[in-house]
């Protein structure tokens, strides 16, 4: 099987490694990219590799909301309006949750919104459940769709 | 002259047609004409008597001067002497007619012999028998008749009345022309100089009291006292004129002065209105951003307290660490420290979030809540051992996020607080009060003091040792807040280990409270 790619896109350095050890702490079989501003997301999703191919697309995105210069919200409006990501599985993983910015992923097309619990051991849980669900109960959309 | 009588006689032409001179001179005249016609009358009727009386005496003296000598000539036949005799007679004032008639009988035809004509008037008459003495014994031998008139009586009664009734006239006339003149220099002058006085005094401005001089020579009588108080009253009714003019200015001053006031008062009150709204509008928005600010403070914290979390776990959980002992406690508490921050700051959002969402009214039931509550406590603290007793089908209009909030937290408490109870009961239920429904949640557990029950709901204040009961001290402002925005009051009673009852109300009416609470805004 594949090893999957995740990536995360998150402007904390400390925030970025917790994540990575929560998913390293799951027996989920991930390769975890980290971006760490919106515009490097937008890069790595539609730009080219050093040797000139289209880097393949991540099985999934996990998109911090509070991001120096442009907002998460931004970058995800950005996938959207792109053919290749419009049906990119995109999860918002973010400590907010502000009503106004739960409804307008959701308006934008995020396909699930998770608070970033404030303890380790729940974390660790809950990113073994996002990927379990996303890399293995989910189906994902077909490529070039 | 002619002038002169009119004006005295209708002093004041235009306002009195009748005036008192007019009416003074027609009763003058018809009442001496009446007394003037009575006497005269009489004095008449007194001349007629004596002028007929007159007449009759000459009737008699002619009888008793002629009656025999007419006889004797009669009886002599001197027909001569008789028409002498009788012209004689006639020559007497007012005889008209005399007449001398045989009346011996058997002759033929017997001597007449009259003189004068008989008169057509009403006249005195007297006829005598002609008597002769013969042999003795008398004999009658004719008719004396002699006739007066009463032309001249009458000629002369009527001269005396003309002359009377002139002279009565004339006199009366003058009479009543002095009188009046009299009466226009003492009175009617003097009224009418009175009269033109109040004609011409201007009530408008601010005149003196109108003042009419006493009219000389009348000092003493009763038009000098009518003037003198018409004065005193004129000088009554000015002062009084007076009053009532300063009281009038006053009280324009004073209408004035409080129209004043009230519009300073509306414009006054238009501008604290204007304020107040303005300042309601600024201290709405300041709140709003303190809020704002509040939120966004605890939300942004979240996120270094998770890595405190998340890296002091790792440290606490690297095998490959060479913590001392007293390293691991200190490690223990900073995750403690930083824990109980966590919980702070999810407070703080709770917090915020009950008074900045808008409520989303539906049917909530809180016995489901208190229900579900209890399924999560249990969950969470499978060891306990508590009954709970919740009355079934409690159902209100609310925010049900909220109301799950209030339940779970007055439970919670109730839970947490009744821990160190062997056999902990803690009741749900509701009964009607004052016509509103008041729900309690009972607790068996440690209670508080009394006197402390007020201060439950400010946040921050927490009544027990954090080692006895852990807590942010912010929940039941959390609950009172949500219940103020329900429309609706907290309140609590216990006393120290005897447990505690929580009461609360949703959409009481307004101006019902009984306990003090404190606004909104600091809960």
């Amino acid at each position: 099987m594949r090893r999957h790619t995740i990536l995360l896109v998150e402007d904390n350095a400390d925030d970025a490694e917790l994540t990575q050890t929560a998913l390293a702490r799951t027996r989920v079989d991930a390769t975890l990219d980290i971006v760490t501003g919106g515009e490097d997301a937008l890069d790595y999703l539609f730009g080219e590799t050093s040797d000139g191919s289209m880097r393949p697309l991540p099985a999934l995105v996990l998109l911090d909301l509070n991001l120096r210069g442009m907002s998460g919200l931004d970058v995800l409006n950005r996938i959207r309006a792109r053919t290749a990501t419009r049906r990119l599985p995109v999860v918002i993983l973010t400590t907010s949750d502000n009503a106004s910015d739960i409804a307008a992923g959701y308006d934008l097309g995020v396909n699930s919104y998770i608070r970033k619990p404030a303890d380790l051991d729940t974390f660790t849980e809950v990113m073994h459940r996002l990927g379990l669900y996303w890399l293995h109960t989910n189906t994902p959309p077909p490529a070039n769709g | 002259m002619t002038d002169t009588i009119l004006r005295l006689m209708e002093p004041h032409a235009a306002p009195a047609r009748r005036g008192i001179g007019v009416r003074l001179l027609a009763f003058i005249v018809l009442f001496s004409s009446f007394v003037t016609l009575v006497l005269t009358a009489i004095e008449l009727y007194i001349d007629f008597r004596v002028d007929v009386n007159t007449i009759e005496e000459r009737l008699n003296e002619i009888e008793r001067g002629y009656l025999d000598s007419l006889g004797s000539s009669l009886w002599n036949v001197d027909l001569q002497q008789i028409r002498l005799q009788l012209d004689g007679i006639l020559r007497l004032p007012d005889m008209r007619a005399a007449e001398v008639r045989e009346t011996v009988p058997g002759i033929a035809a017997p001597i007449v012999i009259s003189a004068g004509a008989p008169s057509p008037y009403a006249a005195l008459v007297r006829e005598r028998a002609i008597k002769v003495s013969v042999r003795g014994g008398e004999r009658t031998i004719g008719v004396f008749r002699v006739e007066a008139s009463l032309e001249g009586v009458y000629q002369r009664l009527i001269n005396k009345t003309a002359i009377i009734l002139v002279s009565q006239g004339v006199k009366t006339f003058i009479v009543s022309l002095f009188i009046l003149f009299i009466v226009h220099r003492l009175v009617t002058r003097v009224l009418v100089d009175i009269a033109a006085r109040l004609d011409a005094y201007e009530h408008q401005g601010r005149p003196g009291p109108l003042r009419i001089p006493v009219p000389p020579g009348h000092h003493a009588d009763e038009l000098g006292r009518v003037v003198k108080a018409l004065n005193a009253s004129f000088d009554g009714l000015h002062s009084a004129n007076r009053q009532l003019v300063e009281m009038n200015a006053e009280l324009e001053r004073d209408i004035a002065a409080r129209l004043r006031a009230e519009q300073e008062v509306v414009r006054l009150n238009a501008g604290l209105e204007q304020r107040v709204r303005q300042r309601t509008a600024e201290l709405e928005a300041a709140n709003g951003e303190l809020d704002s600010f509040v939120y966004s403070v605890s939300h942004d914290l979240r996120a270094p307290v998770r890595r405190i979390e998340g890296f002091t776990r790792l440290l606490d959980e690297d095998p490959n660490s060479a913590l001392s002992e007293k390293s691991r406690h200190y490690l223990t508490r900073i995750r403690a420290g930083a824990g109980e921050m966590g919980e702070m700051i999810e407070s703080f959002l709770k917090l915020s979030r009950s008074t900045r969402a808008d409520l989303a009214i539906a049917t909530v039931d809180l016995s489901a809540l208190a229900a579900q509550t209890f399924a999560n406590l249990r969950e969470r603290e499978p060891e306990r051992a508590v009954t709970a007793e919740i009355q079934p089908g409690l159902t209100v209009q609310g925010d049900p996020r909220l109301l799950d909030i209030v339940v779970g937290n007055l439970i919670g408490n109730a839970w947490k607080y009744s821990r160190n109870v062997p056999d902990a009961v803690i009741a749900f239920g509701a009964q009607e009060s004052f016509g509103r429904t008041v729900y309690a949640v009972r607790d068996n557990g440690a209670g508080f003091a009394a006197e402390l029950a007020d201060r439950l709901f400010v946040p921050f204040v927490r009544l027990h040792r954090p080692e006895e009961f852990e807590g942010s001290g912010i929940g039941l402002a959390t609950v009172r807040r949500i219940l103020a925005r329900h429309g609706g009051r907290i309140w609590a009673e216990s006393d120290t280990g005897r447990g505690a009852t929580f009461f609360f109300t949703l959409w009481e009416p307004r101006g019902t409270d009984e306990t003090p609470h404190d606004p909104a805004g600091r809960g």
